[in-house]
């Protein structure tokens, strides 16, 4: 039977595991609570670059080795950077699980060499050129810098070719030497994982990572009515992005957010679907809740041919204020919490996505549920709930941001 | 063995015969079903062969249209009552045209799976095909053409496709625009009238499911599909050779093809273990000589591609104007390499990472549906898991050493895009 557990090791580090002796495999992963918003403007892009470095070895692994034994284990590894989080994880056999950790552990506490700073300098600037030329990518940077203007949110995930250029070793040194303290980190495990044996495991490989004392800025955003347009003659088509407030990712209204999203901009059936994709009007059309830490925002997206730009906006808005006036009626409620339900069953069904789901809501509220309970949680949600989320929250003040080529 | 009306035919497949089952019906379907333990989920793959390869000459796109489009009402439901139904049903869902299928896939609760079988089995039997929906079902296949020109590694990858592969095998399913303008809906329905077949259709499903309750009702639900085959038109000759197209992108897009076996000629678990010699995780030869080694590019990689007839790999990278030459160059000496063998260690690696990902993938019906649906189309049977175990253990290392020496990878297919064309080292 699936069982919970978790400890706190002494330095801080939060340990917790979902286990589940039936699986075939078990997934890990470290998720560190630094991301974007964390940096100084001057070092912007480091929390991705130093991302990128902490696979480049330790005092006891060269770069080659780290991958070589990834790949040794047959393991699906990978790590990703966002404007909060750093997430490294490893899908394995459990026969490979202590090594896996071993590695994972070793890789917290990287050698950062300056060889292979500035060899990974210019891997991360093929990076940022990859996504200068996905307009999708380009527009969700601009909204997200519009949107949160001064504060810390807006900054690039990736920095800039500038930021990059500038950025000197000894900078990512004191970056992470302030933001990958053991009370920043959580590890956690799903799957086939042997518990008692990996409290072992950590408690020996953690043994030396100091206590630091690490505060997030929690400035509240300041978001204002802004519009922008960015043009791009190479471009064929045009892009929308429109940003305005929401709940957080610890606010107990968030499943009726993710309820509300989807009836309104759902890939499938939603109302955007219904308004713009199925009359063709625009190929992709969607609504999204973005909760963040301690605060949070809703994102709409759509791209269209040039020539009905103004009449795609119209659509979109005219879409988002009928569902503030008027609601959603109990189908669509009840429609998409299936959906909803049935995603949340797909990837709860692969210790990887369970892995993921519990780290991600460890770290943002320091809670666990199983996933029977997730869909409880959903299950409560009314009407009622959706027109409270609608009332604190009409889409106001809004950011639009348009890409495109005129 | 279960015992099925008819002239269908039923067999199960071998050491994990309780979960996996074979059931073709007498027009030709074959259905596929593996009961994935422990989940609550299940996946539908129904292909039906009636993609891009039927696209009559002047006609480019149809398939891709009829994708959309057959989607908009079947039966007694109309458009939006057939997305509200399953909607309801919770069904995770897609539908797009491929080279020879259209395929069909819907994931949701077990409980749920016997509703969506029926709706399946409407629409590829009776959809509506409404006037009103045909316009934007064929709009939209025209932006998506614009849509591939704002992603030049998509746009890559369908060149690439194009220049190496004859017609109809390159063909981009995307189509052509001129055709999708000329399209009528009169046209489209005339063709799918003989288009959409049973014979060599191909119906998955893995998960949470029971084989005789569900072979009972695809029988009662798809067994009276009824429609002749129709044959796809004549190759043509692949272009081949080089191909550069001028564009002002940050990055240049690099894309090589090579021949290769195809996937059921035995020979084809070499090429994929030398492939993942050559791409198949970070410790990979193109990952750590290209990117880890000279920092030239954040995307490099190599993969094995196979349709019945023929197979290919096909390399990728990315990079700046003044690093892509000697990217293109480096991929190059990394093919060439090859040729001079594998260690064993690099070896162990590729099987571990084959076996790993094999194993780990049937925890998940989604990728079991996937698998069983490619086994058929290749072997015409589905493999266990035993069975891929034992074939990528089989390989030895002077098996794959020989093969390598004595088929070199080449001659090498180049398509780029971006500011400045690129030359194939001589």
């Amino acid at each position: 039977m699936m069982s919970f557990k978790q400890v706190t090791l002494p330095n801080g580090l939060d340990v917790i595991a979902e286990v589940n002796p039936q699986a075939q495999s078990a997934a890990l992963g470290f998720m560190v609570k630094t991301g974007a918003r964390d940096e100084q403007p001057e070092v912007a892009g480091v929390s991705h670059f130093l991302e990128h470095m902490m696979f480049k070895g330790t005092p006891r692994r060269s770069a080659a080795d780290v991958n070589r034994e990834f790949d040794a284990m047959g393991a699906s590894n990978n790590a990703f950077t966002s404007n909060e989080v750093t997430c490294y994880w490893a899908h394995v056999l459990p026969e490979f699980l202590p090594r896996a950790l071993d590695l994972l552990a070793d890789m917290m506490r990287p050698a950062l060499r300056i060889e292979d700073f500035d060899m990974e300098k210019k891997v991360i600037l093929e990076e940022i050129s990859l996504y200068l030329d996905r307009p999708t990518h380009v527009l969700f940077e601009a909204v997200m810098a519009d949107y949160f203007a001064s504060h810390a949110l807006g900054q690039s995930v990736l920095g800039s070719r500038e930021s990059i250029t500038a950025l000197a070793q000894p900078q990512m040194r004191e970056y992470f030497d302030a933001h990958y303290g053991p009370g920043n980190m959580v590890l956690a495990a799903a799957g086939n994982v042997d518990w008692d044996r990996l409290v072992g495991w950590i408690e020996k490989a953690a043994a030396s990572w100091r206590h630091l004392d690490i505060r997030r800025d929690y400035t509240v955003p300041q978001p204002q009515p802004r519009r922008r347009h960015i043009v791009d003659a190479k471009l064929k088509r045009h892009y929308i992005a429109l940003m305005c407030p929401g709940p957080s990712a610890q606010d107990k209204q968030r499943h009726a957010c993710q309820v509300l999203a989807d009836v309104i901009g759902d890939h499938e059936g939603s109302r955007l679907y219904w308004a713009l994709v199925e009359p063709g009007l625009a190929d992709e059309a969607d609504f999204s809740f973005y909760p963040l830490d301690r605060t949070g925002s809703f994102f709409a997206y759509a791209s269209c041919d040039p020539a009905r730009r103004d009449q795609v906006e119209d659509v979109l808005l005219a879409e988002i204020k009928k569902v503030i006036q008027d609601g959603v009626t109990e189908a669509e409620v009840l429609r998409s919490k299936n959906k909803i339900e049935t995603a949340a069953v797909l990837h709860g069904e692969l210790p990887l996505g369970r892995m993921r789901s519990i780290c991600a809501r460890w770290t943002y509220t320091h809670e666990y549920r199983r996933l029977e309970e997730e869909l409880g949680e959903l299950e409560a949600v009314s009407g009622a709930d959706i027109q409270e989320v609608l009332r604190q929250y009409p889409c106001s003040p809004v950011t639009i941001t348009t890409l495109g080529p005129e | 063995m279960c015992a099925t009306p008819g002239k269908a035919e039923t067999a199960d497949t071998s050491a994990t015969a309780q979960h996996q089952h074979v059931h073709r019906l007498a027009n030709g379907l074959t259905l596929l079903t593996e009961k994935v333990p422990n989940v609550r989920s299940a996946t539908m793959i129904l292909m039906v062969p009636a993609g891009a390869a039927l696209d009559p000459a002047t006609g480019l796109g149809s398939a891709n249209v009829l994708s959309d489009w057959i989607l908009r009402g079947a039966g007694k439901r109309n458009s939006r009552e057939l997305s509200e139904y399953l909607d309801g049903l919770g069904v995770q869902r897609g539908a797009g045209a491929e080279t020879i299928f259209i395929r069909f896939g819907a994931s949701m609760l077990g409980r749920n799976l016997a509703a969506v079988l029926e709706v399946y089995a409407e629409i590829v039997q009776r959809p509506q095909l409404p006037e009103s929906g045909f316009g934007p079902a064929r709009d939209l296949a025209i932006q998506q053409l614009d849509a591939i020109e704002d992603e030049p590694a998509q746009k890559l990858s369908i060149l690439l496709k194009a220049q190496h592969f004859p017609d109809p095998l390159g063909r981009p399913t995307v189509g052509k625009r001129e055709h999708l303008q000329a399209l009528t809906a009169d046209q489209l329905r005339a063709d799918f009238q003989t288009r959409f077949t049973p014979q060599g259709a191909i119906l998955t499903v893995a998960g949470d499911c029971d084989f005789q309750q569900v072979t009972d009702l695809v029988e009662k639900h798809f067994g009276g599909w009824q429609n002749p085959p129709r044959r796809a038109t004549a190759a043509k000759p692949a272009p081949r050779g080089s191909l550069h197209i001028t564009q002002p992108t940050n990055q240049v897009q690099i894309g090589l093809a090579m021949d290769s076996v195809p996937e059921s000629h035995g020979q084809s678990i070499l090429i994929k273990m030398a492939v993942g010699v050559l791409s198949g995780g970070m410790g990979a030869r193109l990952f750590s000589e290209i990117r880890e080694k000279q920092g030239l590019c954040y995307s490099v990689h190599a993969g094995y591609q196979s349709s019945k007839e023929q197979a290919a790999i096909l390399g990728y990278a990315g990079t700046g104007p003044d690093r892509a030459q000697r990217t293109l160059d480096s991929f190059m000496v990394e093919l060439q390499r090859l040729g001079q063998g594998v260690t064993e260690e690099e070896l162990e690696r590729a099987r571990i990472g084959m076996k790993s990902r094999t194993i780990m993938q049937g925890e998940s019906p989604a990728a079991r549906a996937g698998a069983l649906a490619h086994d058929f189309y290749h072997y015409g049977r589905p493999r266990t898991l035993e069975e891929l175990r034992a074939r990528i253990e089989s390989v030895a290392l002077a098996d794959l050493n020989e093969y390598l020496a004595v088929n070199p990878f080449g001659p090498v297919t180049l398509v780029t895009i971006g500011p400045n064309a690129l030359t194939v080292p001589a």
